[in-house]
């Protein structure tokens, strides 16, 4: 059915996860065995070349975040972001179940990429089976060299531990999940100190998501032309896991190029709109991104292109909507989750947010009127780039959308009492 | 030295400065909830929004969270600004409960103050409000969680700065919850500090519940009168009723905090059995005539017995001007039988220290900056709570706390705990100082090795000593160990912690006197015949109350000048009751030497009480007011003296007379005192020895 070149899911197979024999027959720890010839310095310049972007949603390049860390031996930290909670994404979940060996590798590469002894892979509570692989994985690896003391008789030191989250959005913000990670209450922490230089428990700590690890032993052992090469544009580069969600006739994870059109997406890899209804609009990466509407189609799926859209990647979980959705109901049920999980830490987040979703209330159940929409610009001008971390501003996302690209819906709300979508 | 402009306004501050503090320097006030001097920047709250051009940090930022850079040019009229503040507490209004009416806060509500100066006037958001169920915390505090704004500056306060565990953070996003696991008493010695951390009514203090509005009050800056440390407070009373305490801010010394006993510990104020009356033989008389009854009195028993019948006992909880005054008096009778304090052990660790302590003087706020804190045989939370809570703030700057003492030292840090019989103390600061120390066992003798090793590297070392369990010999051994460790590059400062608000003050003037228990002597073999206390209970406060209420029994006239109803009040022929600190003017020299005054906040008397129906209007009228007859006691002993009662000119006569007490020429309470100079070259030994014969 995927006639895309498959990197990550090369080795998935439905309701089977890939364990080490697996694993190596896959040509699994080639990369790490090929890293450990390497300099550090080296592997990091690699990864900067290949032009991997951190796929947790803020899309950093990788290989530059990684060339700040310092170097110098001493406690550091390796964590791995697991905390995947944002509405229609469910990526990593379906990397764990494959092949949780592909996370150990990546983790142990960049590791030695940054000279890091200590590592934790944080996973929120539902992700048991998840982590039970992985656990797994890492006594497999352990076992054969691959993780521990003196990792394949290099002289370097790699280990790795599972951490159970009680699993909050917030703590998908990496300073968040470094004071639940110490066990404190996860409110984000002030920038600087960056993690890189002050993160958990005080030491240089480098976060990552699962899936970006997941990328690393792959640029390894094909190089940064090949993995530049996976991608459709210029501006992108390797694949991506797309979480399809909402009215699709196909709502699973797929392994597609970077820069893929997103028409294509929805239309081929998607099936079309469920229904045969029309396509009305749909979220590009992920619940805190600016909704992209039909006229906007033909956007290439990936960073640059996204943002010049009005939009993101984030995540790269696309949520479509047909031409039934209301799109003030719709972002109404975005912002009670967003409202629902700010730590409540800051005023715009915790306070402002809420007041986002009451505006919503009232203009969906009809009780809107023209002060309350100006409200509601109100609210999204003071609270983008306000909040104290992305949490809020992330939230914004859909509901600016709303405001940018759906002003007639909401109008026609205020202006027939009630909401024109429902019957 | 950044220099930045803000509003058009040019400032220099020092490296670190955050904006807001800078601003603040210019006299702008940026508005804020969360920021807190004592417990720093977080930016939560989000109100001290300001513009920022030009430079790597640009745009709307918080002023609390951006450091003061050279060339920054900074705007807090921005319209954005001003817009995301109105916001701000537009948002925090939208749960916020209009009950200023009934709300304690009022009137001293930051809250209230952000709202006008924000210009959020007309609440848009109709919606319900979040209620919650409150706590009862006990009897101190009131919760109202309704009006929280979740600044978290309570849980910085208590958790943070003052080491609490009982109280926390709970919920997330628009329902956290700022209580307790379930309800109960709060633990920690300083949760009344959350009621001045709090910038709304979500805690207030529950013994003054709707009792007055802050602008009814009268306030004055005042010293803390329960233990050696002198902290500032600022008393608060009306209709003649000390109505609650809250917390001065002084740099050097607490800070910004307070204990609980400091706030919640009204003292005799407002005891309703306080004796007001002056008595002459169990008779009520007025304080005129029972001055001149003491003065004939005592003529007569110098006029049989001679000057030096007459025995004089201060106090540590007399002011320095009526100590000084003591003194001045005992001159005129010819008597150098003078005292401070009646317990004798307490009196000569004292003037040892005021002997002694010279350079190795230290502050509590040199106590929160130190690198190692050695306590020996002090308890702080017992003898002055804030050196506990100046010790955690050492702890948390990554300095060590190591405690030497007979038994486990609670204290809200972590520390090091060496447990050795009181007996032993000694030993143990002769074994810091390199002594043989044969007398230790072996494992006690390594351990204090280690320590001094450490406090050999330390920068800014402080041992911490106690009065009250190292007497006399264990605080000279403990200034002994102290120099002995002192380089030319660091010197050991020393804290000891001493009986009362003036005991320093009371040894400064003790010179070589002799003790209580000499005293006691001398009335018991007849050479004292005549006892003046001054704010002391020697039966009550003496090593020996027994003998000391014996012996009391045989004096031809004892007198008692007092606020308290004591058992030598009691007994005394002459009584002449005294003001509080919070009745009169005066000043305390604290357990560091520093001369501090306090102001006096109200006039003596009886407290009003609400009358029923019944009893209104009131069925008599007086022209004096009940209860007003106490006088300042420096005041008694000018009259005695024939000097000024006028408080000014006597402080720039005492300051004249005595160089060592020149700053209490000019003193201003609301300043931050001055550290004295000790007399140099006083013969500690010597003196150790004379208190000992």
């Amino acid at each position: 059915m995927n006639d895309y070149p498959q990197v990550l899911f090369a080795g998935r197979r439905p309701g089977t996860t890939n364990f080490l024999a697996g694993y190596e027959a896959g040509g699994g720890y080639r990369g790490l065995r090929k890293a450990l010839t390497m300099s550090p310095a080296g592997i990091r310049e690699l990864v900067k070349a290949a032009g991997l972007r951190g796929r947790g949603g803020a899309g950093f390049p990788t290989g530059v975040k990684w060339s700040f860390f310092p170097e110098a031996p001493g406690e550091k930290y390796l964590l791995a972001n697991g905390d995947e909670m944002e509405p229609g994404t469910y990526k990593d979940r379906q990397l764990l179940l494959a092949d949780p060996h592909q996370l150990v590798e990546g983790m142990a590469i960049a590791a030695f990429a940054m000279q890091i002894p200590h590592g934790y892979v944080f996973l929120r509570y539902a992700y048991e089976e998840c982590a039970r692989n992985v656990e797994r994985a890492i006594a497999e690896a352990e076992e054969k060299g691959y993780l521990g003391r003196n990792i394949l008789g290099s002289g370097f030191s790699f280990e790795l531990h599972v951490h159970r989250s009680a699993g909050r959005y917030i703590l998908g913000e990496e300073t968040a999940l470094i004071n639940g990670l110490e066990g404190r209450r996860p409110n984000p922490r002030s920038k600087p100190p960056f993690p890189a230089q002050a993160g958990l428990f005080g030491k240089p700590t480098n976060v990552n998501n699962i899936e970006t690890y997941c990328n690393v032993p792959h640029i390894l052992v094909n190089g940064a032309d090949w993995y530049q090469g996976l991608s459709r544009t210029p501006e992108g580069a390797g694949t991506m896991l797309v979480g399809l969600s909402g009215h699709l006739h196909r709502t699973e994870v797929f392994e597609l190029p970077m820069g893929i059109p997103l028409r294509e997406v929805i239309e081929q890899v998607g099936g079309g709109v469920r229904g045969g209804r029309r396509f009305k609009a749909c979220l590009p990466g992920g619940a805190s991104t600016p909704f992209l509407t039909a006229s906007q189609l033909d956007t290439p799926l990936d960073h640059v292109h996204l943002e010049q859209a009005g939009s993101r990647l984030g995540t790269a979980g696309v949520t479509v909507f047909d031409d039934t959705t209301c799109m003030v109901a719709a972002t109404l049920n975005l912002a009670r989750f967003f409202a629902r999980e700010s730590c409540g830490w800051c005023t715009p987040c915790r306070d402002g947010l809420q007041v986002v979703v009451w505006l919503l209330e009232e203009i969906e159940a009809g009780r809107g009127h023209a002060e309350l929409l100006a409200m509601l610009r109100d609210q999204v001008r003071n609270i983008r780039g306000r909040s104290f971390c992305a949490l809020a501003e992330g939230a914004m996302g859909p509901v600016g959308a709303l405001l940018d690209r759906f002003g007639d819906e909401l109008e026609d709300h205020i202006a027939r009492g009630r909401c024109p979508l429902k019957r | 030295m950044p220099t930045l402009t803000i509003d058009n306004r040019e400032i220099t501050v020092p490296e670190g400065t955050n904006v807001l503090e800078a601003a603040r320097a210019l006299d702008i006030v940026i508005p804020h909830f969360c920021y807190h001097e004592a417990l720093g920047a977080v930016g939560a709250c989000r109100l001290c929004a300001m513009r920022i051009t030009d430079g790597k940090v640009s745009g709307i930022q918080m002023a609390c969270m951006v450091r003061a850079k050279d060339g920054m040019i900074v705007s807090t009229l921005d319209p954005d600004a001003v817009e995301l503040r109105r916001h701000v507490i537009e948002w925090l209004m939208t749960n916020h409960p209009h009950d200023c009416p009934v709300c304690d806060e009022g009137g001293e509500c930051q809250l209230q103050e952000m709202t006008i100066a924000g210009g959020h006037g007309n609440r848009r958001y109709t919606g319900k409000k979040r209620t919650y169920a409150n706590q009862d915390l006990g009897p101190y505090i009131a919760h109202e969680m309704n009006r929280c704004i979740a600044c978290y500056r309570c849980v910085r306060t208590y958790r943070d700065y003052c080491g609490g565990t009982d109280f926390g953070v709970f919920g997330s996003r628009d329902r956290v919850y700022f209580g307790r696991v379930r309800d109960g008493q709060l633990e920690s010695p300083f949760a009344g500090n959350l009621v001045d951390v709090c910038p709304t009514g979500v805690f207030t203090d529950k013994t003054f519940r709707f009792k007055s509005r802050a602008w009814d009050l009268q306030e004055a800056p005042s010293i803390c009168p329960h233990c050696s440390l002198g902290c500032a407070v600022v008393p608060g009373a009306r209709f003649r009723e000390l109505q609650r305490i809250r917390a001065g801010i002084s740099p050097e010394v607490n800070g910004f905090f307070i204990c609980d006993r400091g706030r919640f510990a009204k003292g005799s104020t407002n005891d309703p059995a306080r004796p007001r009356q002056p008595r002459i033989d169990g008779t009520p008389a007025a304080m005129d005539t029972a001055i001149e009854t003491l003065r004939t009195r005592l003529a007569a028993v110098v006029a049989r017995y001679g000057p030096q019948s007459v025995a004089l006992l201060g106090s540590p909880h007399a002011s320095l001007e009526a100590a000084v005054l003591l003194r001045d008096w005992a001159q005129s009778l010819g008597t150098t039988r003078l005292v401070y304090t009646a317990h004798a052990e307490q009196d000569r660790a004292a003037r040892i220290t005021g002997a002694r302590l010279e350079r190795h003087a230290r502050s509590l706020n040199d106590i929160r900056g130190s690198d190692l804190v050695v306590m020996v045989g002090a308890d702080p939370l017992a003898e002055g709570p804030l050196l506990a809570l100046a010790a955690r703030q050492a702890v948390r700057g990554g300095g060590q706390v190591a405690v030497i003492a007979p038994q486990p030292v609670e204290l809200p840090c972590r520390a090091s705990q060496l447990i050795l019989p009181t007996e032993q103390l000694d030993a143990a600061l002769h074994c810091l100082a390199g002594g043989a120390a044969t007398t230790l066992d072996a494992t006690a003798r390594q351990q204090l090795e280690a320590l001094r090793e450490q406090l050999a590297g330390a920068q800014r070392p402080v041992l911490v000593g106690s009065s009250a369990r190292l007497g006399g010999r264990g605080v000279n051994t403990l200034f002994d160990t102290a120099e002995a460790l002192t380089t030319p590059e660091r010197t050991i400062g020393v804290m000891m912690l001493l009986q009362g608000p003036n005991s320093y003050g009371g040894a400064m003037l003790a010179g070589r006197g002799p003790n209580f228990d000499m005293l006691l002597d001398g009335i018991e073999d007849g050479r004292i015949r005549a006892l003046v206390c001054l704010e002391s209970d020697p039966i009550g406060e003496s090593r020996d109350p027994a003998r000391t209420q014996e012996l009391l029994g045989r004096l031809d006239l004892l007198a008692a000048l007092d606020a308290r109803p004591t058992a030598t009040v009691a007994r005394a022929a002459i009584f002449l009751p005294t003001r509080t600190g919070i009745e009169a003017d005066g000043s305390y020299v604290s357990n560091e030497g520093r001369l501090q005054a306090f102001a006096r906040v109200m006039e003596p008397g009886v407290p009003l009480r609400d009358t029923s129906p019944a009893g209104h209007p009131p069925r008599e009228f007086f022209t004096e007011t009940p209860g007003s007859e106490p006088w300042p006691a420096w005041r008694v002993f000018a009259r005695l003296l024939g000097r000024s009662e006028d408080l000014a000119v006597l402080r720039r006569e005492i300051a004249d007379l005595d160089p060592r007490f020149a700053p209490l020429a000019g003193i201003r309470p609301e300043a931050p005192g001055s550290r004295l100079t000790t007399t140099p070259g006083l013969p500690h030994y010597q003196l150790d020895r004379e208190a000992r014969e």
